[in-house]
């Protein structure tokens, strides 16, 4: 099949690129509970989800998921259900 | 009204489940807190008390992010009412759940719940960032005493329901 070339070629080039899942950190939520959040929805080792809780506390966020955009909007809604501050971006540097 | 820190576990896993032990007084608190939460859950959507519950996805694409809450914020709102339908069963003394040992999804729901009403009064009582959570920490009124009365409640049943690996 013939690549079709136009001006869009950019832009499925950027659909392809992964969406990441973050967590900020915010003031309410203990860390014990977000460990274990961490630990339910991802099902992360006890060790890996006090590392990623640890960087929400520490660095102020944490990447949790990379995967496709469907699949990340599903982490959101979960980790939202669970009340933490989870968004999504595109992976990589914003064009 | 007392709310002590005793050394009987208000939250433990059991044989078959979760149990909770909480006197009536406790109980009571709790259906009425909840029972606040859904009079909030079920009010007008741009109450700034809701804003930590329903947290932004795409905070630098507008559109995204409008798409998003016409998609989920619905479902989002039903998790959360019938998570505390869920609390009302298991905690109020003349439930149909009450003092029975619960499953980890009336767990689930009743720690969902807890953290719910914590965000809330946390928010009303301004905490915003570490800073003002430590000042908190070291206040003394009926709301601060309330939310660390939470805080203590979440702590052990996160506790319970956590994998030790």
């Amino acid at each position: 099949m013939q690549p079709v070339m136009d001006p869009d070629l950019d832009d499925a080039v950027f659909v392809d690129r992964p969406w990441v899942v973050l967590v900020w950190n915010d003031p309410v939520n203990l860390m014990s509970y977000v460990t274990y959040v961490f630990q339910k929805l991802f099902g992360f080792s006890l060790e890996k989800a006090t590392e990623l809780m640890l960087d929400v506390h520490e660095k102020g966020r944490a990447v949790v998921a990379s995967c496709g955009r469907e699949e990340a909007e599903m982490h959101v809604f979960r980790l939202h259900e669970h009340s933490l501050w989870a968004t999504m971006e595109h992976d990589g540097p914003s064009s | 009204m007392a709310l002590r820190r005793r050394f009987v576990a208000p939250v433990e896993a059991v044989r078959g489940g979760w149990r909770i032990t909480l006197d009536d007084e406790e109980r009571k608190l709790l259906i009425r807190l909840i029972g606040e939460l859904r009079a909030l859950l079920t009010g007008p959507e741009d109450n700034e008390l809701l804003r930590r519950l329903f947290p932004v996805a795409y905070p630098e694409d507008e559109e995204k992010e409008a798409e998003y809450q016409r998609l989920m914020r619905e479902e989002l709102v039903a998790s959360r009412l019938a998570a505390i339908e869920s609390v009302s069963r298991t905690i109020d003394p003349a439930g149909d759940r009450a003092r029975q040992v619960l499953d980890e999804g009336e767990t689930i729901a009743f720690m969902q719940s807890i953290n719910a009403i914590r965000l809330v009064l946390g928010s009303m009582l301004g905490i915003t960032d570490d800073e003002s959570a430590d000042d908190a920490d070291s206040a003394d009124s009926p709301e601060h005493n309330l939310y660390d009365f939470l805080s203590w409640l979440l702590e052990w049943t996160v506790r319970s329901l956590s994998p030790t690996t």
